[in-house]
């Protein structure tokens, strides 16, 4: 299966205002590398406003902001914890906040062919022992190597 | 194994409706359902379902239009707080439908 966690995808201490400032400073992550196009951020901004993507988790909160496979270039997932709490809207129920203070932001090109990144970062979510790793990594070396112990 | 349709709605049709068809497809196969997935965002979900005979739409992304489907709110299978719940809504309905 091919690798979904890369260490230039990971990022801590993300401080920023609002979520929108922190899709576009993960984003940065996906563009600079070269997984997505130029238009990738301001989608998944825009997509955001429409489709919340934050979640309750158990023992934290996280968003998963993402968009249409056009902007895409290659598959990737960034892991980034922020350095406080940002509030998303909950995926699913209008109106319902969430303090995400991770952003687990995805770039698919093809489901089908990436069903198996995309189940094992749903794995995460609901696996408490990964949640308390990445919640007590306190750099970005720590928190690679539990995101690629976990989602690989 | 009896037979059934299931549509997933999400915001893009991609990721999260992928995620919740998965895990839905694997626990209505234990439970004696045979399910045909397809994927849908808010916006393709009159085309996805044109001329098929879908039997429950589960929304990971909130669909106010009526479509004349029951609807199934399906959070609980990407939080995984409340995955039985889900499914046994999607059996409820399915068992309403072909008693």
């Amino acid at each position: 299966m091919e690798q979904a966690i890369h260490r230039e995808l990971i990022m801590t201490g993300v401080d920023a205002k609002d979520y929108e400032d922190a899709i576009r400073q993960v984003g940065q992550l996906f563009l600079k590398n070269g997984y997505v196009k130029d238009t990738y951020i301001d989608a998944v901004v825009e997509r955001e406003k429409v489709f919340a993507t934050g979640l309750e988790l158990e023992g934290i909160s996280i968003a998963m902001p993402h968009t249409d496979i056009i902007h895409v270039n290659k598959p990737g997932v960034t892991v980034a914890k922020l350095a406080h709490p940002v509030e998303f809207e909950h995926m699913g129920e209008p109106g319902r906040k969430v303090q995400a203070e991770m952003l687990f932001m995805m770039a698919i090109t093809n489901p089908e062919d990436q069903i198996g990144t995309i189940m094992k970062v749903l794995g995460v979510f609901q696996n408490t022992e990964a949640l308390a790793a990445f919640k007590a990594a306190e750099n970005e070396d720590e928190l690679y190597e539990a995101a690629a112990k976990y989602i690989g | 194994m009896k037979t059934c349709t299931v549509v997933t709605v999400c915001g893009s049709g991609v990721v999260t409706s992928s995620m919740i068809a998965l895990k839905i497809k694997e626990q209505l196969r234990d439970k004696g359902w045979d399910a045909t997935m397809y994927e849908a965002s808010p916006v393709s979900l009159n085309s996805v379902i044109a001329g098929k005979n879908i039997d429950v739409i589960v929304c990971a992304s909130p669909v106010t239009e009526d479509v004349g489907i029951p609807k199934v709110k399906g959070m609980g299978m990407v939080t995984g707080m409340g995955e039985e719940k889900v499914i046994n809504q999607i059996i409820e309905v399915l068992e309403e439908k072909y008693k």
